[in-house]
């Protein structure tokens, strides 16, 4: 039984047109940015056009136009989503982990294996992100932000637990290990780093950022 | 002695370079063209190409040149250095910083660029500055024997976690326009805190 046209033809759920449109509104989004994630990915960020992306959709360039100002507002958006979808692994593997070093190894290293799979997206968003715009910069601080809290909590954990001393600020010592883990990516990109060496490397660095705090 | 052909490729090369430096720094690196670069400095679109292969190498020259200015500074500077080797090595970063900051949207080019997949051979990316490195692993080594460092730490380890601190500060003069005094404010703190654990 098929119960939609019923409740098209009802009055009384007339805003439901509305919520149609916005729902085909967010399916073109949604394939333009899986179009537009694999052309990026294959293509790298200069060689993708968004010629190529709305083809590739199956659309017409205005129609990619409608839902993205621009090639780096797409871009980001896809950014976005991917560091939106780490936040669930690097939790769970922050959570499992028995002291506070290591669940900072393990989320980082979730979020590498995460992202071996698109090394060269995350070379462009790097390349990208020291020639931002003021508001395109505020939007992906916004979308990290969920990721760089998770940093702290652990690093919290860590103090309440006595592993970890409050001898310096906190938030000092999770921008150096986030830094740390952006710069991993640099060496898996050019170097072909596997995801394990990648981490263990990181785990070094970590080891000597906290050695001053270790309790 | 240099043939006239070879003083004038030497002559178009300096003001290429020239006009790239000041254009890449006064509107961005990806809004600046070979052409405009080519107007600035009075030569040919062509003349361009012959001496440079991309506008990449282009940046990539500019940034080699700085170097020499960079390092007489240093030069210059270095033998004064005084306080722990903790404060040597800050003060060497807070020089570099000085110095980056007075063209900064030039150098946050050159970081950017580094990334690109599409590197030419004879493009030199940032991260390859081995003075730089000379000179902070001689500091560090120096600690060890003034027994300021801990004689089993991993110096290139340190090294390399200074540098990429050291580098990933600029994404504040990227994203909040910070100046040279607020990066060298952060390094410090960062320098601190690794130190802290290279103590004997």
């Amino acid at each position: 039984m098929n119960h939609i046209p019923m409740r098209m033809n009802d009055p009384i759920l007339r805003p439901q047109k509305l919520t149609r449109r916005a729902m085909a509104k967010q399916q073109t989004r949604q394939k333009v940015l899986q179009a537009a994630r694999e052309m990026f990915i294959e293509r790298g960020y200069e060689g993708a056009t968004i010629r190529d992306i709305a083809r590739a959709a199956g659309m017409s360039t205005g129609a990619v136009f409608a839902s993205f100002t621009d090639k780096p507002d797409l871009f980001d958006a896809i950014l976005g989503e991917d560091f939106a979808a780490l936040l669930d692994p690097m939790k769970d593997a922050a959570r499992t982990a028995p002291s506070a070093r290591d669940a900072l190894v393990a989320m980082f290293g979730a979020a590498y294996r995460a992202h071996s799979a698109q090394l060269p997206l995350i070379q462009a968003a790097l390349a990208a992100s020291w020639t931002r715009t003021p508001e395109a910069e505020r939007l992906h601080r916004e979308a990290l932000r969920p990721l760089r809290a998770l940093v702290i909590e652990v690093l919290e954990r860590g103090v309440d637990r006595r592993e970890l001393t409050q001898r310096f600020d906190l938030r000092l010592i999770a921008d150096v290990i986030w830094d740390l883990y952006l710069a991993g990516y640099r060496p898996a990109a050019f170097e072909g780093l596997s995801v394990e060496t990648q981490t263990d490397k990181l785990a070094e660095r970590i080891d000597l950022v906290l050695a001053g705090v270790k309790a | 002695m240099a043939s006239v052909r070879e003083t004038q490729k030497q002559g178009t090369r300096r003001k290429v370079l020239e006009a790239a430096r000041e254009l890449f720094n006064e509107i961005g690196y990806d809004e600046t063209t070979i052409r405009a670069i080519a107007e600035r400095a009075g030569v040919s679109v062509g003349s361009v190409f012959t001496t440079f292969a991309s506008k990449a190498d282009v940046l990539s020259q500019v940034m080699d040149d700085r170097v020499e200015a960079l390092y007489a500074e240093l030069d210059r500077v270095t033998r004064h250095l005084r306080g722990t080797t903790c404060d040597r090595v800050r003060s060497v970063f807070a020089i570099h910083y000085d110095f980056e900051c007075r063209r900064v949207k030039l150098f946050l080019a050159h970081i950017a660029a580094s990334f690109s997949p599409s590197l030419e051979a004879t493009t030199i990316p940032y991260g390859r500055n081995s003075r730089f490195k000379a000179m902070l692993v001689d500091l560090l080594a120096e600690g060890v024997e003034r027994g300021e460092v801990r004689a089993d730490a991993d110096l290139d380890l340190v090294l390399d976690t200074l540098m990429a601190a050291y580098a990933w500060n600029y994404r504040l003069a990227a994203q909040k326009n910070a100046d040279a005094t607020v990066l060298t404010a952060i390094m410090e703190r960062q320098v601190a805190l690794i130190f802290d654990g290279l103590r004997v």
